[in-house]
């Protein structure tokens, strides 16, 4: 089914269009934003197509807030199958588009089943690792 | 929601008074498909996909392409012998393969190559072509053959010559690109022109809706004495293949393939001393083409077309992996895998029921297991497969009507 025909789901889309700077400037709110995070970062992110297709390329929007007195520096991201421990065949790029705030483009599930991102966040005292779960059908 | 009732009604129909068509189960109900059943049915349609447009190949979908390419395809003049022509390994009457465990030209007496002849029904569909996925699009996946001393060993020149020295390819030539055939020194601009009309061609190989399909279309649609028409073995079979047997989660969607490479333990070594690295050099392969979609020769000028060849990832462990091959049609592409080396259907079942785990990379995927599979569950995947074959196929090599200058 094609999500932008149902006016209800329309609606929402757009409703979370308008809601999408305020979720990613808090890193904890929004729906349709999937979140993570450690005692030192959290991290909010939402993909391109919002519902990953099995076998096609995405890309990710993904927002760091430092939770304690650090700045982040850096963001890596990569993902696999645990159950069948695999990665992806597709290296993203990340690239850097304000403070905090990141772009990964070149995304792919290639398989149905449960993924795990993986984000590396770079801040000014070290590496955090983030990981977030997705079930891709 | 309209799906949805529709989903339920078949339930409730297929649950009622229509038989199994098999003599021994000829006076058993067919039972219910449950709502899980139907869903994982659904996963793999609809059936035929619609056609779509390659953005790299500017002649994609047009008709003088189309008939150009088809005359190149059936072509022995396009190998410099004139005894050579795409159609010689890929036989329309055999689902466009040849039936050999591994291509080989002409006679016995010329070498024998590394992989099976794929078959080329519903080829449009994939991102990567070859065994390696060494192509990254259909037009420079033609091109591969035509210019390999194992193959058609053919030449850039010569194939702009064959174009101007033919009156009809001269034509389609002119009305598919809106010019005349490059001269000898912009020969390569021929060459690539031609396997633009090949991949034209080849994206009309679509083969029609199978037993599967009208088993998800009567689903679709709630008609369950038509669902319970499809055989009882075939929908045990399925149950395997999408179940206990995770099949599904590789021969993915529509086409039956997730369009990836995997190692699945058949034996990469070609010879004493020489492996076929596979989806590695592949990777490699593709990366390095210079009509790769990165590359000046495609017609999509933002190369979106080309992300995957951006992204793809060289790791160490596609070494000895192969792509995902469609199973639609499978019945008719013996024999099997990237060698030829099972023979048939039943082989291959075998070949996952027994699987040798000591022949998969050692760090790879921990997906594949032995299956152990009874006989009697060995011959209902075998049986579902059988399934995937289209009942009806469009008529690929008919001649088109003379071509008429534009």
């Amino acid at each position: 089914m094609n999500s932008t025909r149902h006016p209800l789901r329309a609606l929402a889309l757009a409703a979370l269009t308008v809601a999408m700077p305020a979720a990613y400037a808090a890193c904890d709110a929004g729906p349709g934003v999937l979140r993570g995070k450690t005692p030192k970062v959290a991290l909010a992110f939402r993909t391109d197509p919002a519902t990953i297709k099995v076998g096609e390329l995405f890309s990710l929007l993904a927002e760091v807030c430092p939770l304690a007195a650090a700045s982040v520096t850096g963001l890596r991201v990569d993902a696999g199958m645990p159950a069948h421990k695999h990665g992806m065949n597709y290296q993203p790029q990340v690239s850097n588009s304000g403070p905090g705030k990141y772009t990964a483009t070149g995304l792919m599930f290639h398989m149905p089943g449960l993924w795990q991102f993986t984000f590396d966040v770079e801040t000014s005292a070290g590496r955090e690792r983030i990981r977030v779960d997705y079930q891709a059908e | 929601m309209r799906r949805t009732a529709g989903l339920i009604a078949a339930l409730v129909l297929a649950n009622g008074s229509a038989l199994f068509a098999g003599s021994a189960e000829a006076q058993m109900p067919a039972p219910a498909y449950s709502h899980d059943e139907i869903r994982r049915i659904m996963a793999h349609g609809p059936w035929p996909q619609q056609p779509l447009r390659d953005p790299s190949n500017r002649v994609s979908g047009n008709d003088d392409a189309i008939a150009l390419g088809r005359a190149l395809f059936f072509d022995a003049r396009l190998s410099p012998r004139g005894d050579l022509s795409c159609a010689l390994c890929h036989q329309p009457g055999r689902a466009f393969t040849d039936g050999r465990a591994r291509a080989q030209r002409g006679g016995a007496a010329l070498p024998r190559l590394d992989r099976n002849t794929q078959g080329l029904w519903d080829v449009a569909l994939s991102h990567w072509f070859g065994w390696d996925g060494g192509s990254d699009s259909l037009w420079s996946f033609a091109i591969r053959p035509i210019l390999h001393p194992d193959e058609l060993g053919s030449s850039a020149v010569h194939v702009a010559r064959l174009l101007r020295g033919d009156t009809e390819l001269a034509c389609r030539y002119r009305n598919a690109f809106d010019r005349s055939v490059p001269p000898d020194e912009e020969s390569e601009a021929a060459l690539v022109d031609a396997a633009k009309a090949l991949a034209a061609y080849l994206e009309t190989l679509r083969s029609g809706p199978s037993p599967y399909d009208e088993l998800r279309d009567a689903l679709a649609r709630a008609d369950g004495a038509a669902a319970a028409r499809y055989p009882a073995s075939a929908r045990r079979g399925f149950a395997l293949f999408s179940g206990k047997g995770q099949c599904s989660a590789c021969h993915f969607g529509p086409n039956f393939s997730n369009g990836e490479f995997h190692d699945t333990g058949v034996p990469y070594l070609v010879a004493p001393g020489r492996v076929d690295s596979g989806r590695h050099g592949g990777i490699r392969r593709v990366r390095g083409d210079q009509y790769n979609l990165l590359g000046a020769f495609s017609d999509d000028a933002a190369r979106a077309s080309g992300s995957r060849t951006r992204h793809v990832a060289e790791n160490h462990t596609t070494y000895g992996q192969f792509k995902v091959p469609s199973l639609r049609n499978v019945e008719l592409t013996a024999p099997y895998m990237h060698d030829g080396s099972l023979a048939t259907l039943r082989d291959v079942v075998r070949h996952y029921s027994e699987l040798n785990e000591d022949r998969l990379h050692q760090d790879g995927e921990a997906l594949l297991k032995p299956l152990h599979l009874s006989a009697g569950e060995s011959e209902d995947l075998v049986a579902f497969l059988r399934t995937l074959t289209s009942s009806s196929f469009p008529d690929v090599s008919a001649a088109p009507t003379p071509c008429r200058p534009r």
